[in-house]
Formats: C-alpha cells, structure tokens, sequence
C-alpha cells in the first residue's frame, strides 16, 4: 500500500500577538493616549507535528498554552507569523471554499446555533450554505440523530435547550457536512460528567465509522485520556510532548494529593507522609503529594496515626502536572 | 442559483424568528401608520403656507416621502438588524463561523436577518410614490420613471456601501458599537428635498452620509432635472462606492484575521 | 438628604463621563430633526415673507432656543431605568432606603443634562454663527421668566416619562408605548413645528394638554411672546399638571413595585 499523505502537516508554525501595555493610573492612561507600549507575545512558537487520516489527537495545555491559537490557525482563522501548515493539501488561511467544505471547527464556548429559532431550522441553513442535496442531509442528520440521541432537541428552540443538549446540537450541526477533518476546541466544557462521556462515546464512534480526522483540545486529562491515542502538549505556545499516552504516564511521575482535615488542634508535621503543598482550591484541608504507588500505604499509616476528620484522595490539576514536568 | 436558495432559506427562517413576535408586529405597524399621520400633517401644513417648496409641489413631496420611507423600511428591516448581530457576533467570537461557512462572509453578515413584517412598508412606500406621481402629473414619462428606479436602486447601493465600510470600522476599532447610528440621525433629512437646506448641511448629506443620493436624487431624476451624464454619473459613484466598500471588508477581514499584508 | 444626591451625583458624572463617546453621537442625532425642520421653514418664510405672521428670523429663534429648551426640559429615563425593571437589578436598589427613581434616576437625568450641556454649548455657539439668529426682539425679563417654567417643564416631563417607564412592570410592550407616548409629545409641545402653524384643533387640544409646557411654553416666554393672561394661565396649568403627574407617577409606582415584589423579576 502506498503511503498515505498526513491530513495535517504542520511545520514551525508560530503566532506573536502585539499587545499594548498599560499600567494602571491617570498618568499612565494620558501617556498611552499619545504613545503606545506594545509587548509581543509569543501565543505559539514553531511547533511542528503531523497527523494521520483517521487519528484522534488530543491537544493537551493549560489556559493560555497556545492550544486555541494553534486551532485557529489550522482551521483558516488566523494567519500565522511563520512557518506553514497544510490539511488535507490545503493551505487553511486561504480560505478557499473546498476546503472549508472538507473541514469544520465546533467551539465549546461560543454558540453557532441560533438563539431564538429551533436547531432543526438552524440545520436547514446549514444545508443550504453547504449545498447539500436532500438526500445527503436526510441520511447524514439520520445517522447524527441515532447517535447523539438528539430526538426532541431538534424542535426546542435553542435558548429552551440545557447546556448538554446545546452542545449535542452544536456539534451535529457542525457536521452536516460529513468533513474529512474535525477541529474541536474545548467540546466538553461546562458539562457535567454524563454530558462529558456521552460526547466522548460519541467522537469515537463517529471516528470509527467515517474516518475523519479530528484534532481536539481541551484541559480535561479525562477528554484525552479516553479518546486519544496520542497527545500533543503545549506549554507556554510550545511544544512539549507529542507521542502515546501510555509514554506520557511514564514521562511524568504519577502523583496524587492526599487532603487530610485533622480533628485536633496541634500542628502535626505531615513531611513524614509525602510532600506538603499548598492547594487553592480547598484551604480547608492541609495537602501533602504521595507518589501513586505508595497513596494506600501512606493513607493506611496517615489513619493510624493522626486523628483525621476527614480524608481525600485526589489527582493534581493538569496545570501543576504539566508545570512539574516540563518545567523542571 | 445557490445565492438564491439560501435567501430563501434565511427569508424562511426569519419569517419563522417573527411569527414568535405576532403581536409586537401589530403594534409596530400601528405605530407606523401614527407617524406617517403625522408626516402627513407636516405637508399639509406646509403647503397651506406655499404651493413650492424648494421648486417642488406637494406631488413631488409625497413621492420624496415615499422614497424617504422604503429607505427608512431599508434601514429598520436589514440594517439595523444585521448591525446588532454583527456587533454581537464580533463581541462573542460567532463571527469565526460565518468566516468559516464556504459562504461570502459579507453576504451572510449582510442577510442573516430581515424585519419580514416591514415588507408592508415597502407597499405603502410604493403606493406613497404612485400617488405622488399622479398629484404631480407632468412627471411621469416612461424614461424619468426609468431614471427614478435606477437611481432609487443605486441610491440604495451608495448607502449599503457606507455601511459596509462603517462597520468594517469595528474591524480596527473594537469599540466602535455605535457604527450605524450616525446613518440614522441623518436619515431625516431624506425627508425634504436638499436643495432646502443651507449649503454646509446640503454638502454633507450629499457627500458625506449621502442619505440625498438615495432620496432627492432619484426624484431629481423623475422630474427630469438630471442630465443624461448627471444620471450615469450617479451610477458610476454608486459603482464605485460598492468596490471600495468591498475592498474594506477584505482589508478588515484580513486584519481581524491577523494577516500581516 | 444632601450627602445621598452628593453621592448620587459622584457616581453618576463618573459613569456618564466613561459613556462619553456615546454622548457625543446622540448629541448629533438629536440635533439633526430641529436643523432640518428650521431649515425647511426658513425656506417657506424666505419665499413667502413670513407664515402666519412668523419671519424667517422669527423660525430661526424659535429653533435655536428651542435646542437649548429641550437639553434643559428632557430626560432619558426610560432608557437608563426600564432594563432595571425587565432584568430584576432593580430589586438592588428598591431595599435601599432611598426612593430608586426620586434620587438615582434623577440624579442621572441631571448628571446627564450636565455633560451634554458641556459639548452643546460650543455646537450651540457654532450654529449661531451658521444660521445667525437675531435675538434682538427678546426682552430681558423673557430668559428670567423662563426659569421656573424649564424647572416645571422638566418636572413634568421627569414624572410622565416616570409613570411610563413603571408600565414595564406589567408588560415588555413598554418601548411601543413610550414611542406612541413621543409622538404624541412631538405633536402636541411644537417639537417639529411650532405650535401656532398648527391647525386650529391640534391648538386647542394643546391647551388642556401637559406636552406644551416641556418646550413651547418656556420657549414663547423667552422669546417674550406671551400675553401676561397667557403667562399666567400658562403657570397655573404647569402648576396643575405638576401635581396630577406627581400623583400619576407615583401611583404607577406604587403598583409597580408591589407587583415587581409579588412576581419577582
């Protein structure tokens, strides 16, 4: 068999944003008035990668990581500063129509759908931008219904729709059009659990049964860990990490937090079970960092010997994750 | 043709966005018909204190009035509509779909919505100029009536133009949100024929915000005061005002877009 | 009592001064339909010699004072209040101790009328010089009388718009009213045209009705063109309708707010 040309190819791609700087102040806002600071930021620096027709990429980073950016500009959205990207043989900032009718971009926070009329007419619209014949529209949005249960939904008019059931919509909508190549930025964002998995379940059947492309980012470790094969990690608009899950886990020394609420008042010195860190989201408890293999020794021993109120078990946050082990 | 489909397709939809507003559409027709009551009253009273005004007679008036109302069913019906979605649409980033829709972006930010029940404004507007037309009996030659669409259609092109241009402005300057307003508050003056008005006013809604271009022009051209050069004059600036508004979508497009040309 | 509205009016110049932009081009759109109408009689005036006894002059002092008038006499009330009523903020301010649109409301019209009043002045300046209106017939006493009646005239304006507004606490419908309630105004106050070219029943009507006294009435008085009877008449009909908008707007409040309690938002 020859080989297969990749769907997308990516070559140092890079994207600096002038941004002007202002300090706060009456004296600083007259100042800029007449002369503008401007500070470049690096959103995306020569990243390189290329992917197959047919894989599922997890595009992995904490806000502000450059992953978004790097969408766009493989979407057609924004023109990079450098370097060069082609999917599926097309250069997407050129916009041309033929590729925009090959790929679709779905945004989990922002709403293509509109408010005030039912999706299904939203569809319609869909249908007659991307001239899609009846019969093409019929089949297709048949197969989206059986798979993302969508029923009812499709008469509601938007704004009647919960949050789960808007994103169902957004992205049957999104694919109407059958595209080779699927861009999903943030898709599972602001659900609940059962929303998060109904959308995975359904990306990976909708990969197995079309082979399209789909390219998607989020800072959900669950997203990725279920879907994707292989990850690609930005950090700070670079490129840290591109290759297998199972490779990540080893790269990065798995860790757990253990938070621990101690029922009396003497400090006790919890460096002898792990290393204590601070965690923001909950000052209540007093957390210390176990590596995963040792999280039921020390619990067992923590439980023995300290007079513990309450006790939890959690992963760090993919921020301090991916912050350990790239920045070390 | 395509184009076409998907006209009807947002027609559809948009009829269907108003039929949710059914008894809005009654009032909003009841306070039309109050105001052109009082349109109605200003001629008269007008012209129980002079037969002309500015060389025109209350027939020409009426079918100014009719002109200044498909105009105004213009703005209300596409333009203030389509404005607050783009505005919003840049605001809240659903502008990188209709970028993204295998489209021309301008057609669809120029389309998406349309005041459907304003449709009965356009027959009103029409009857408006009819009657007109007849008051004034010795205008209606089929070359000036010629003449008067044309240049009515042209008109309509120079101010879709300055539209264009006038939110493409948000493309460089984000907080530009009161794009469309300063189209509105000269829109009255499309009222009377510009000839009334002192020479800096009349300079400045026929240059400037050229609401004169889509009013008293076309009449200009029914009563048969516009030479043959003056009327394709008129038609090459509404051409050319179309390319350079598309030029600067383009540019803005490209700008929104962070192209570095 | 004088700390509140102190405070009100820090608050508020504070917020309209960031709206300035905003300021300048409603400034303009308001300005237009006055130019336009002054315009167009001048034009018939010139023609004609006078209309109905008016000059060309005459329709230019008319206008000119009429912009100056109708900054002082106008309000935006429903426009910076009606949202509060439709979207729940309102509530915020109702468990404060302070009347909501007796205090902040009106404090906002004024802060307002302050800030236009610093960019008009100029534009004002600019068109006299443009349109060159000769203020030579006005008496002295004309601007002095003027004074209570503006200060009634927005009193008035303040608390029927005020009465229209609290409709929002029953329908959304609130906009098409209000709108059907100005062209009313427009008819009746010689907003687009001045109120003698009207025909003989609109003049009538206008008498027994309030819109006259937000810009005729203060107009006619600068100018010095009333009659001491109609000077006279003219108070106590301001006087009048002061009360009975008074006690129009606060019984639409009254319901209002104990409707807005028993619904919420």
């Amino acid at each position: 068999m020859p080989p297969t040309e990749p769907a997308i190819i990516v070559e140092n791609l890079s994207k600096t944003y002038q941004v002007p700087e202002r300090e706060a102040g009456f004296g600083a806002a007259m100042r800029s008035f007449f002369k503008r600071k401007y500070k470049d930021v690096r959103a995306v620096q020569n990243v390189s990668f290329n992917i197959q027709p047919g894989e599922i990429v997890g595009f992995l980073g904490p806000n502000g990581a450059g992953k978004t950016t790097t969408l766009k500009m493989l979407s057609g959205l924004l023109h990079p500063s450098a370097g060069k990207a082609r999917v599926l043989g097309f250069t997407p900032w050129e916009l041309k129509n033929t590729y925009l009718k090959s790929m679709t971009l779905v945004m989990g926070q922002r709403n293509r759908l509109s408010w005030d009329i039912p999706a299904a007419d939203s569809f319609l619209l869909n249908q007659a931008i991307y001239r899609l014949t009846d019969d093409e529209y019929n089949a297709t949005l048949k197969e989206l219904d059986e798979l993302l249960e969508l029923g009812p939904l499709l008469k509601k008019p938007v704004r009647n729709l919960s949050l789960g059931e808007r994103m169902k919509c957004e992205i049957a909508a999104g694919l109407l059009h059958r595209p080779k190549v699927l861009f999903l930025d943030e898709p599972t964002i602001g659900l609940d659990i059962s929303g998060q998995l109904r959308i995975r379940e359904f990306l990976r059947e909708y990969n197995r049964r079309s082979g399209a492309t789909i390219l998607l980012t989020s800072h959900y470790m669950a997203d990725v860990t279920a879907l994707c094969e292989r990850i690609v990690i930005i950090h700070q608009g670079q490129l840290k990490y591109d290759g297998g899950i199972v490779d990540l886990s080893r790269r990065i020394a798995p860790y757990k937090l253990i938070g621990v609420l101690l029922s009396d008042a003497e400090t006790h010195n919890l460096e002898r079970y792990g290393t204590p860190v601070d965690n923001e989201e909950d000052s209540e408890k007093r957390y210390i960092q176990v590596s995963a293999e040792d999280v039921t020794a020390v619990t067992a021993r923590m439980l023995a010997e300290l007079p513990v109120h309450d006790i939890t078990i959690t992963d760090p946050p993919i921020e301090a994750v991916i912050e350990r082990a790239f920045n070390e | 043709m395509r184009t076409l489909k998907l006209l009807q397709t947002l027609l559809k939809i948009n009829i269907q966005m108003s039929l949710a507003y059914r008894a809005d559409t009654v009032i909003n027709i009841f306070l039309s018909l109050v105001w052109l009551g009082w349109e109605f009253l200003s001629l008269n009273i007008i012209f129980s204190n002079t037969t002309t005004l500015g060389g025109w007679g209350i027939g020409e008036l009426i079918v100014l009035l009719g002109v200044f109302r498909l105009v105004n069913t213009y703005m209300a019906a596409l333009i203030w509509p389509n404005t607050e979605k783009f505005n919003a649409s840049v605001r809240d980033g659903s502008l990188d779909y209709t970028l993204l829709q295998p489209v021309n972006s301008l057609f669809m930010v120029s389309f998406s919505r349309i005041t459907i029940w304003r449709g009965w404004e356009v027959l009103l507007s029409g009857s408006l100029i009819v009657v007109g037309t007849r008051m004034s009996g010795s205008i209606s030659s089929p070359l000036s009536l010629l003449t008067f669409f044309v240049l009515v259609l042209s008109g309509g092109l120079v101010l879709y133009s300055l539209w264009v241009v006038l939110i493409a402005l948000t493309f460089w300057f984000t907080k530009f949100d009161n794009n469309v307003t300063i189209l509105q508050a000269l829109l009255d003056s499309g009222r009377f024929p510009a000839t009334v008005y002192p020479a800096w006013l009349r300079i400045i809604v026929t240059f400037i915000i050229p609401i004169a271009v889509a009013t008293t022009v076309p009449v200009q051209g029914l009563r048969g005061e516009l030479s043959p050069a003056q009327v394709l004059g008129f038609l090459g600036i509404s051409a050319a005002a179309f390319l350079f508004a598309m030029q600067v979508w383009q540019l803005g497009i490209k700008r929104y877009s962070g192209a570095s040309s | 009592m004088l700390n509140i509205f102190k405070h009100f009016w820090q608050v508020n110049w504070a917020e309209n001064w960031q709206y300035r932009a905003n300021l300048l081009m409603y400034l303009f759109y308001w300005l237009v339909s006055p130019i336009i109408y002054m315009a167009v009689w001048t034009t018939v005036a010139r023609s004609n010699g006078s209309v109905n006894g008016m000059t060309a002059n005459d329709f230019i002092v008319y206008y000119m004072t009429l912009l100056v008038i109708d900054q002082l006499t106008g309000n935006i009330t429903i426009h910076i209040f009606a949202y509060k009523i439709q979207d729940g903020t309102l509530a915020g301010e109702l468990i404060r101790p302070v009347h909501p649109m007796l205090t902040n409301t009106l404090v906002t019209n004024l802060a307002h009328k302050a800030l236009n009043f610093l960019a008009f002045l100029p534009i004002w300046g600019v068109l006299c010089l443009l349109f060159r209106p000769d203020y030579t017939g006005t008496p002295w006493w004309g601007p002095i009388l003027a004074v209570p009646a503006v200060i009634l005239g927005f009193a008035i304006g303040f608390l029927l718009s005020g009465a229209i507004t609290c409709v929002a606490f029953w329908t959304t419908r609130v906009w098409a009213l209000h709108e059907f309630y100005y062209s009313i105004l427009v008819l009746f106050s010689g907003q687009f045209v001045p109120l003698q070219l009207m025909p003989g029943i609109v003049q009538q009507m206008a008498r027994y009705l309030p819109f006259q006294l937000i810009l005729y009435f203060p107009i006619q008085l600068t100018l010095g063109r009333l009659s001491p009877t109609e000077i006279v008449t003219g108070f106590a009909s301001a006087l009048v309708w002061l009360v009975v908008s008074y006690l129009l707007f606060t019984w639409t409040w009254r319901e209002g707010v104990k409707r807005f309690s028993a619904v919420g938002a």
